[in-house]
C-alpha cells in the first residue's frame, strides 16, 4: 500500500509486551494518518467513561501519508488521547523526528495501553521494541531527559518525553521533543505521565513505501527551496508568529491582565521587533526551510525559544513586558513539560481570582518572580496552589467560586490561545467549536473579520469562514500530519498537498476529496463528545462568560464599550451548525454521518446518545 | 496635517522605520499614503485606522495612527 505502511505498533505497558497490527486500505483512505487515525482509534476502543489517567486510556502517536518525507514542512506528529483536562477527544501536533523514524520503523501510528510498573522508557528501532528503565530520569525536566536520551543514542533518533509536570499529572502538560518542541495542549503529556512513560524514542531505518518516490524526492526539495524563498522574500521568519502581537496589540486583540484589556503602552517591549533584536538562536522542526523558533537568553541565561501564543500569554497577559522574564516562565513551563497557553491562563486567572478577592493569596500581575513561583508550584503540584492549578483554571475556579468561572479563559476547560476575543465573534466562535477545547490551530479568522467582514457582523459569513479554515487547518494539515504555516504564513499553494498526496499514494485525489476527510473526522470527534458528555448541550460551545460582560468593557480604544452579545453569538453558532448539518445541540444529525459514510459510527452512537 | 504610522512585522526592516510622525498634504487617502511610505501594491496587506480596518480609497484624517501590517494568519 504506498502512502502508508500499513502497520500500527500496539504496546501494552502493563504486560510489557507488543504487537505490529495492519489496517485496509478503505481505513488508510477514510481517515489518511494523525488526527484523522487518532480520533478513529479512541472513538472504538476507549470504553465510555474511562478515567482519561488511568490505565484504560491509550496514547496515540500518528503519523501521515507524507509526514518525515523531505517535503514542505512534513516533520510532524500528532499526539492524542481521551483528555484529562476536558474530558472529551484531545490531541495536538508537535515538530519531531520521531516522525520519520517511526515511518522508518515500519509505522504510520503507535498505540500505548496500560500503566507501567515503574518509570519506563520505550525504545523501538525497526522491528525491535524494548521496554526500558527510566527512573534515572525520572523527577528530571525535559532538557535534562532530552540530553540523557541523546547520550544513549545520539542525536538522530526521534524522541518524545515530558518533565515533571507530566509526571505529577498536571492536566494541561504536553509532550515536548527535539529541546523546543511541544505539542498535545489538552494534557497528552499528563497521560503519559500516568503510564509511567517518561519517553518514546524511535531509531528507523526502513525506506517508506512511496508511489513515485524519485518524483517526490524531486517534487519536495525543489519545493523546499521555493518556500525558503518565498520566505526570505517575505521576510516573515524576521519576526516569525511573534508580528502578530504588536498587531493584536493596535487593533485591540491582546490578551492583557488575564484577558480584561485588549492593549497595553508597554506592549511595545516584548513585541516582535524587540524579540528579533534579542535573538541569539533560531531554531525549527525536521524539513522546514522557515524556521520559527526565535531564540533569546531568558533573565538565568537559559536558551528559550519563543512563539507569539507564550510571548502573548506569560507576558502582557500577566502583565509582565520584560523579555528576558517572559523567557525565563517560557522556559520553565518548556522544562516541566507544561503548556505555556494553558500555563499562562491559569496564572493570569489565578492572579485576576486574588485580585478579586476570591481566593486568598499575595500575587498580583507584573510580579515575575512570583509567577515563577507558582509555576514550580503546579509543576510539581506543591502545596494547596499548586495542587489546585495543576487541574487547569475551569476546574480551580469551580473549587475557588465567587463568580470566577466567569473570567476562567476557557473552552471546554481547555485555556484559549492568546487572542482577546471580548469583541471578535468570529474568532471567539472559533475557539467555541474548536473540536478539543479552544485552541487557535482550527480556525483564525481575525484579519478575515476585520478586512473582508466587519467585526460587528455575527452573520453565517463567519461561520462559513471558521469552517473552510477548519477543514484546511483542523483537517488537512492534522490527518496528512504537515505544518500549516508554508500555506497560512506564506500564501503556499494548498494545491500542493495533493501532489504530495499523490506522488507517495499513486491515488489521484483533489482537494475536494480531501474535504470530505476533514468533514468526516470533525463528526467523528463530535461523537467522541457525545459519549462522554452524554447531556451535551450547545453551551459546550460558547466562549468565556468575561467577553460578554457589559461590566469588563474597554474604556478607551478602537472597541470601547463593545463586548460579545449572547442572542447574537447563539446566532452564529446555529449559523455553524446549520452549514455544518449539526443539530441545535451540536451534534451531526444521522443525515450528516451517514453522508460522511459514518452509518455505521452512528448506529454505535446511538447507544449512549439520542441522533438527530 | 500630522499622522503617525506604525509598521508591523517585515515592513519594518523593508522600510527601515517602526513608527513615525508625517506631514502629509490634505486630501490624502490610504492608497496615496501607502504609495509615499513605500509600500509595493503588490504587497497583501491590512491597513487600519485608530484601530478599525480601513479601505485603500479611505481618506485619512488629522490625527490619524495608520498601521499597515503584513496579512497574519494567527500561527
Amino acid at each position: 500500500m504506498n502512502g502508508w505502511t500499513g502497520q500500527i505498533l500496539r504496546v501494552d505497558l502493563t504486560t510489557q509486551t507488543f504487537k505490529i497490527e495492519t489496517f485496509s486500505e478503505d481505513f488508510a483512505h477514510k481517515w489518511i494518518g494523525g488526527r484523522g487515525f487518532a480520533a478513529k482509534i479512541l472513538y472504538d476502543e476507549l470504553k465510555p467513561g474511562i478515567d482519561p489517567l488511568g490505565p484504560d486510556n491509550k496514547l496515540i502517536v500518528a503519523v501521515g501519508p507524507i509526514a518525515g518525507i523531505p517535503a514542505p514542512n512534513t516533520g510532524k506528529a500528532v499526539v492524542a488521547a481521551k483528555s484529562p483536562i476536558t474530558g472529551g477527544y484531545g490531541d495536538g501536533n508537535l515538530g519531531t523526528r520521531i516522525t520519520e523514524h517511526l515511518r522508518k520503523c515500519g509505522y504510520d501510528a503507535l498505540i500505548v495501553e496500560g500503566r507501567a510498573e515503574h518509570p519506563t522508557m520505550l525504545y523501538i528501532e525497526d522491528s525491535k521494541v524494548e521496554f526500558l528503565p527510566a527512573g534515572e530520569v525520572w523527577g528530571k525536566g525535559t532538557y535534562e531527559t532530552n540530553d540523557w536520551i541523546y547520550a544513549k543514542y545520539g542525536k538522530g533518533v526521534g524522541v518524545l518525553n515530558i518533565g515533571q509536570g507530566g509526571e505529577n499529572l498536571v492536566r494541561y502538560a504536553v509532550i515536548r521533543s527535539l529541546e523546543g518542541r511541544a505539542g498535545g495542549r489538552p494534557g497528552m503529556g499528563a497521560v503519559m505521565g500516568s503510564k509511567r512513560l517518561k519517553a518514546i524514542v524511535a531509531k528507523g531505518t526502513k525506506p517508506i513505501p512511496q508511489a513515485d518516490p524519485a518524483g517526490m524526492k524531486k517534487l519536495g526539495h525543489d519545493d523546499l527551496k521555493k518556500v525558503h524563498e518565498i520566505d526570505k522574500q517575505s521576510g516573515w521568519s524576521i519576526q516569525s508568529t511573534t508580528g502578530v502581537l504588536a498587531w493584536c496589540n493596535e487593533v485591540a486583540a491582546l490578551p492583557v491582565r488575564n484577558f480584561r484589556k485588549t492593549h497595553h503602552p508597554d506592549a511595545w517591549k516584548v513585541d516582535g521587533e524587540r524579540l528579533n533584536n534579542a535573538r541569539i538562536a533560531t531554531y525549527g522542526c525536521p524539513n522546514c526551510t522557515m524556521r520559527c523558533g526565535i531564540t533569546i537568553h531568558d533573565d538565568a541565561g537559559r536558551e528559550s525559544e519563543l512563539d507569539y501564543e507564550n510571548v502573548g500569554l506569560l507576558g502582557p497577559n500577566l502583565e509582565i513586558f520584560d523579555l528576558p522574564q517572559v523567557g525565563a516562565l517560557n522556559y520553565m513551563c518548556d522544562d516541566y513539560g507544561i503548556d505555556t497557553m494553558s500555563g499562562g491562563c491559569v496564572l493570569s486567572f489565578y492572579a485576576d481570582a486574588v485580585d478579586h478577592g476570591a481566593t486568598a493569596g499575595d500575587i498580583k500581575f507584573g510580579d515575575a518572580e512570583g509567577f515563577k513561583k507558582v509555576l514550580t508550584a503546579i509543576a510539581l503540584r506543591q502545596g494547596e496552589v499548586g495542587n489546585l492549578l495543576a487541574e487547569g483554571s475551569l476546574r480551580a475556579a469551580k473549587k475557588i467560586g465567587q463568580g470566577s468561572e466567569a473570567y476562567a479563559m476557557q473552552v471546554k476547560g481547555l485555556e484559549v490561545a492568546a487572542y482577546n476575543c471580548k469583541f471578535i465573534p468570529g474568532m471567539a466562535l472559533a475557539f467555541g467549536v474548536s473540536p478539543i477545547g479552544a485552541h487557535h490551530k482550527e480556525s483564525w479568522v481575525i484579519t478575515f473579520e476585520l478586512k473582508q467582514t466587519s467585526r460587528e457582523s455575527y452573520g453565517p459569513e463567519k461561520a462559513q469562514k471558521v469552517i473552510d479554515l477548519q477543514r484546511i487547518r483542523g483537517g488537512l494539515f492534522e490527518y496528512i500530519v504537515s505544518c500549516r504555516f508554508p500555506w497560512i504564513e506564506l500564501g503556499w499553494g494548498l494545491e500542493n498537498y495533493p501532489k504530495y498526496f499523490n506522488a507517495v499514494s499513486g491515488l489521484n485525489w483533489t482537494l475536494d476529496d480531501f474535504w470530505t476527510v476533514s468533514d468526516r473526522v470533525y463528526a467523528m470527534i463530535k461523537l467522541f463528545w457525545l459519549r462522554e458528555y452524554r447531556q451535551t448541550d450547545r453551551k459546550l460551545d460558547y466562549p468565556p462568560a468575561v467577553w460578554f460582560d457589559p461590566a469588563n468593557v474597554d474604556t478607551e480604544g478602537p472597541i470601547a464599550g463593545k463586548h460579545l452579545e449572547y442572542d447574537k453569538y447563539d446566532g452564529l453558532l446555529q449559523h455553524y451548525y446549520d452549514i455544518r448539518g449539526y443539530d441545535r445541540r451540536g451534534i451531526p444529525t444521522r443525515a450528516t454521518l451517514e453522508r460522511l459514510g459514518l452509518a455505521a459510527e452512528a448506529t454505535a452512537a446511538e447507544k449512549f446518545g439520542s441522533l438527530t | 496635517m500630522m499622522i503617525t504610522v506604525k509598521l508591523i512585522g517585515p515592513f519594518v526592516n523593508q522600510l527601515g522605520f517602526s513608527e513615525k510622525e508625517m506631514e502629509i498634504a490634505p486630501p490624502s487617502t490610504v492608497d496615496g499614503l501607502l504609495a509615499l511610505v513605500g509600500i509595493d501594491k503588490s504587497r497583501p496587506r491590512i491597513v487600519t485606522r485608530n484601530g478599525r480596518a480601513v479601505a485603500p480609497g479611505e481618506e485619512v484624517h488629522e490625527g490619524d495612527r495608520i498601521v499597515i501590517s503584513p496579512i497574519y494568519s494567527g500561527g
